[in-house]
């Protein structure tokens, strides 16, 4: 199938998104909640393209809108410039400080809007989080469930439940590793991990050394995969062990 | 309140319902309307009773301004801050209430007599100012006929109950 991005053709597969075609193709389109492992939110808007398609022209979200045969997608026009600077502005108005949000204004030259402007006092220059809810799928995902949005309108927040430590949260930290804010703190030492004001042993790797991963994390991956394997090692001495397992199996084969 | 008690008070509320995920909303409100807030044990035994984590349960909760997670009072002060209500000065009368009870709109004053919340257009746009006490109505309302009307609930009237 074809399209065309920016002028340009380009080949696409029946089923993806205009933004993983668009990513796939080598054109460049913002995003904030979209992560590969867990698409389709679309709150952050970010990623806005314009459509044109059986005569007609609309903005959609790229990350999940999917493509079709002949459409026109436009990825920089002077309304997508509109929209994404006046999106940027807002985050920034809730957000002042956070250096992801400074980034994008950036790069993507996005002039202040002045009536978009709000000052509202010293207490709010911390917030980093824009509540794109990318954490939430994360750890509904995860199948913990231990944080969800709470409360709404100005007070809408991210959260367990009662902001009390969760019985539910297993320290994986899948929540901070997807924030595209770097909102969710997550602090490490001497072993012990702490997020969502709950703290964790974190278990060392066998063979380097590293802590890894939280027993509660190893504990519930081996109880969903229901076997007992080994699972003491950090992703990197894994991933050496598999190569050299797979070293002597080619080794083995190509003797033979 | 005992707690095995509210633990079975909510269990048989959830029990008039399917344990599914989309009666969550419908138990909570059940549950509210039986203690006039949200007990955090009855959350839990919601969460278990349609089999979700607590935190999609305590997310609904949070959401709706009917529902409550604090003991409400024995008369709810819902002052209308609607657009027309807040152009006929609903500000001045959550004021008074603020005066008169010392509470912000979302507490309950300390004697447990009144809660005061601010509504958003309660459909009786004629009538504006209006403040609902207990499910009954007053229109056209000034600090002071508010403060009167308050009094009243104050000497144990409880109109509406």
């Amino acid at each position: 199938m074809e399209i065309i991005i920016d002028g340009k053709k380009a080949a696409v597969q029946e089923g993806e998104t205009i933004l993983q075609a668009a990513r796939r193709n080598g054109i460049d389109i913002p995003t904030l909640c979209y992560s590969d492992a867990l698409p389709g939110i679309t709150s952050c808007r970010i990623c806005m393209v314009e459509v044109k398609e059986n005569g007609v022209t609309k903005r959609v979200a790229s990350c999940a809108y999917p493509v079709h045969e002949g459409m026109e997608v436009t990825t920089d026009n002077e309304t997508i410039r509109r929209t994404r600077n006046v999106l940027l502005n807002l985050y920034s108005a809730r957000v002042p400080h956070n250096k992801d949000i400074k980034a994008l204004k950036e790069k993507y030259d996005v002039p202040e809007i002045k009536r978009l402007q709000v000052n509202k006092g010293e207490t709010h220059l911390a917030e980093n989080c824009v509540l794109c809810g990318l954490c939430v799928k994360a750890c509904e995902e995860m199948g913990t469930n231990a944080i969800s949005t709470v409360f709404r309108g100005a007070e809408k927040k991210v959260g367990t439940p009662f902001d009390e430590p969760s019985d539910s949260c297993i320290g994986c930290g899948a929540c901070a590793s997807v924030c595209p804010t770097e909102a969710i703190q997550m602090t490490q030492e001497n072993g012990v991990r702490t997020i969502w004001d709950k703290t964790f042993e974190l278990i060392q790797c066998k063979e380097c050394g590293k802590y890894f991963a939280t027993a509660q994390e190893i504990a519930y991956v081996k109880q969903k995969i229901g076997n007992d394997m080994d699972m003491a090692l950090c992703e990197k001495c894994k991933q050496k062990g598999n190569a050299a397992k797979f070293k002597e199996a080619l080794k083995a084969e190509l003797d033979i | 309140m005992d707690l095995s008690q509210v633990k079975q008070e909510t269990l048989a509320i959830a029990s008039s319902y399917k344990p599914e995920r989309r009666f969550i909303l419908a138990i909570l409100q059940d549950v509210q309307r039986k203690y006039n807030y949200l007990p955090k044990e009855s959350l839990v035994i919601v969460a278990e009773y349609v089999g979700v984590e607590l935190t999609k349960v305590y997310s609904v909760a949070t959401f709706y301004k009917a529902l409550s997670l604090k003991p409400k009072g024995e008369n709810i002060i819902k002052v209308c801050d609607g657009t027309a209500c807040h152009v006929k000065g609903s500000m001045n009368l959550i004021q008074e209430v603020k005066d008169i009870l010392g509470i912000e709109p979302g507490e309950t004053s300390e004697d447990g007599k009144f809660s005061l919340e601010t509504v958003g257009c309660v459909g009786a746009c004629g009538l504006a100012p209006v403040v609902v006490i207990n499910d009954e109505y007053h229109g056209n309302l000034t600090p002071a006929s508010l403060r009167e009307i308050i009094n009243r609930y104050r000497g144990g009237e409880n109109h509406g109950k």
